[in-house]
């Protein structure tokens, strides 16, 4: 009986493995081969590198490539003092209401980013960001997810530990930085890939903020790009797609274990 | 020092949510004394310590270290160390950085940190483990790791709460015999929680037995043990405790008072004894024997006998004593003048 259960599982897995990366896959396939090959799954094809060097020359990729660095390189940083200092304010600060301010940042937790574009772009305008790469990152700085998984991880530090920097004479501030941020190292990497690959994946957002190439998003970039009105050609997209996740699939696959702890943990938590 | 005591607490009081923590709390502990803070577990030992950290502020009452009011002043400010019964080591960080965290914190120039935490090192007997983590170290280094850091910044005052209750038994006393040594080396003062007494007596210049919060006694070991001020004390010092008997169990003593008696003042005799118990339980330790007795009106009876003794649990004997070592309590349990 429970052989079986367990070749269904393993069947299942592999099922659900190959139709995740099935999409993956056929980008690859359509890249190297030229669209006709490529639609016709003409397995003898040659391969061919054309496509690439069609799709580079078709956009600005270096600057996308670059917004979207700047881009996920600055929500982070601002997400990193923003749930630092907010974490630890909700894991050992004692403040009249704290329990209804985490109440409310948990709140945060239940709407979608989606329905509050309307507002903070009245918001971004207000604050004079409209199409700059700030501008796309600042709404997602003070991130809910971010705040409770730092609480959490400040929450586990043992009460000792910061009797003893006290003790010490070290600063309030001085013991964050020293004992708190140290010991939550791995929450931070964890919450630095979910962040990372949250950003460089955003499309709506930056789509409604942006309007010239020197602050688009590879995301944005790439969707005018591959854009019917510019003539639908599967393997040049192809292309440029892969390049585009290529960054990231690089990540993924050296941080993997971190990668998936990551969401176990904060789901666990 | 004019006779001015180097830490002294005046009436120190601290309450959560309206329940007791401690209540006046009134201590004078002179330089290079070592101070047991002695009782069962939720007896303020602890919170006692905490707030002469600055770890707690006192609802009342003053608190001042080597002439300076630090009544309220934040732990940093007090010019202390402290030992934690969990080392409370930061394990991010190597030996010699987590002895050197506060040398660093108060920005102590990088040579004489390196020469301090060497000698510290040496002291402790931990070098060649600069660079281990404390994950990568045993109960007993890792507690030699806490006293390092502890000793190292060269404050007058090192507390420590139950530094050795994570240790094995044969490790404590070896432990117990450093800290001691460290401590008149140094000429430091230490103010040490512990609920075993064992520890507090072997270690201490001056015992400070506490319960529900509130000071029993404050005398040197011998003073607790020969002259125990209440009956508490009677039962909580020494090993085995004094046995209490009921003062109308025998002639000459009112019934509203309590005695005590300790084991090593009471014999057997053949017949005629003051007293006639049940044996329950022979204890054989090496040197001698303790007999536990019974008797209706008496508790903690226990005789001492040299070398090994057997006698025949449930068997009827005879004990007799002096009245001279007898310890008389009032009604309320308090020590009655010596008659």
């Amino acid at each position: 009986m429970s052989r079986y259960t367990k070749s269904f599982d393993t069947i299942g897995a592999v099922l659900l493995a190959i139709v995740w990366i099935a999409p993956l896959l056929f980008a690859v396939w359509a890249a190297v081969h030229s669209t006709s090959d490529a639609v016709n799954f003409r397995l003898t094809s040659p391969w061919t590198l054309d496509n690439f060097r069609t799709a580079w020359d078709g956009a600005p990729w270096a600057k996308y490539f670059l917004n979207t660095f700047i881009l996920v390189t600055i929500v982070l940083i601002g997400q990193f003092i923003v749930t630092t200092l907010a974490g630890y304010a909700f894991a050992q600060v004692q403040f009249p209401g704290k329990d209804f301010a985490f109440l409310l940042v948990l709140l945060q937790l239940f709407i979608l980013p989606e329905v509050l574009i309307v507002e903070n772009y009245a918001m971004v305008s207000r604050l004079g960001l409209f199409d700059s790469i700030l501008g796309i990152g600042m709404p997602y700085m003070a991130s809910a997810f971010g705040i409770f998984l730092m609480r959490q991880a400040f929450k586990s530090v043992p009460i000792e530990l910061d009797e003893a920097a006290r003790i010490e004479g070290c600063s309030r501030l001085g013991i964050l930085l020293k004992v708190y941020v140290p010991l939550a190292k791995p929450t931070y990497l964890a919450y630095a890939l979910v962040s990372v690959s949250t950003h460089w994946n955003n499309f709506l957002w930056p789509l409604i903020v942006t309007n010239s190439p020197d602050t688009r998003p590879l995301t944005v970039g790439l969707s005018i790009f591959g854009a019917p009105e510019n003539g639908v050609d599967i393997s040049i997209i192809s292309a440029a797609t892969i390049m585009s996740v290529a960054p990231l699939l690089v990540a993924f696959l050296i941080f993997q274990r971190q990668f998936v702890q990551a969401f176990l943990r904060a789901g666990i938590k | 020092m004019s006779g001015k005591p180097f830490v002294s607490l005046d009436n120190i009081g601290k309450r959560w949510n309206g329940q007791l923590g401690v209540e006046g709390i009134t201590l004078a502990i002179e330089e290079g004394e070592f101070v047991a803070l002695l009782g069962p577990s939720g007896c303020g030992k602890s919170t006692t310590l905490r707030l002469m950290a600055g770890l707690e502020i006192p609802d009342e009452g003053t608190i001042i270290i080597d002439g300076r009011d630090v009544t309220g002043a934040s732990a940093a400010h007090r010019n202390l160390s402290m030992v934690f019964q969990s080392y409370a080591l930061f394990p991010h960080l190597s030996v010699a950085e987590n002895v050197m965290f506060g040398m660093k914190v108060r920005r102590v120039p990088k040579k004489e940190r390196l020469e301090k935490m060497h000698n510290a090192l040496e002291i402790t007997g931990l070098h060649g483990l600069e660079d281990r983590k404390p994950g990568a170290l045993s109960g007993g280094q890792r507690q030699r790791v806490a006293l390092a850091r502890a000793i190292v910044a060269g404050q007058k005052l090192c507390l420590m709460d139950e530094p050795l209750s994570n240790l094995d038994a044969k490790l404590r006393a070896a432990v117990r015999k450093d800290i001691k040594k460290l401590q008149s080396d140094l000429g430091i003062t230490i103010v040490y929680v512990t609920h075993d007494q064992t520890e507090a007596m072997s270690m201490a210049d001056k015992v400070v037995l506490m319960k529900d919060g509130l000071i029993q006694q404050i005398g040197t070991p011998e003073q607790l043990y020969s002259e125990p001020a209440t009956t508490f004390v009677a039962e909580f010092v020494g090993a085995p405790p004094m046995a209490l008997i009921e003062g109308a169990a025998l002639e000459g003593f009112s019934k509203n008072q309590t005695l005590g008696i300790r084991a090593e003042h009471m014999e057997f005799v053949p017949t005629g004894g003051r007293l006639t118990c049940v044996v329950t339980d022979c204890e054989f330790l090496g040197a001698e024997t303790f007999i536990g007795l019974s008797h209706e009106r008496a508790n903690g009876l226990t005789v001492k006998l040299e070398g090994k003794a057997n006698m025949a649990l449930g068997s009827l004997v005879d004990i007799t004593f002096d009245n001279k070592n007898l310890h008389v309590f009032g009604p309320e349990g308090r020590r009655m003048k010596n008659t």
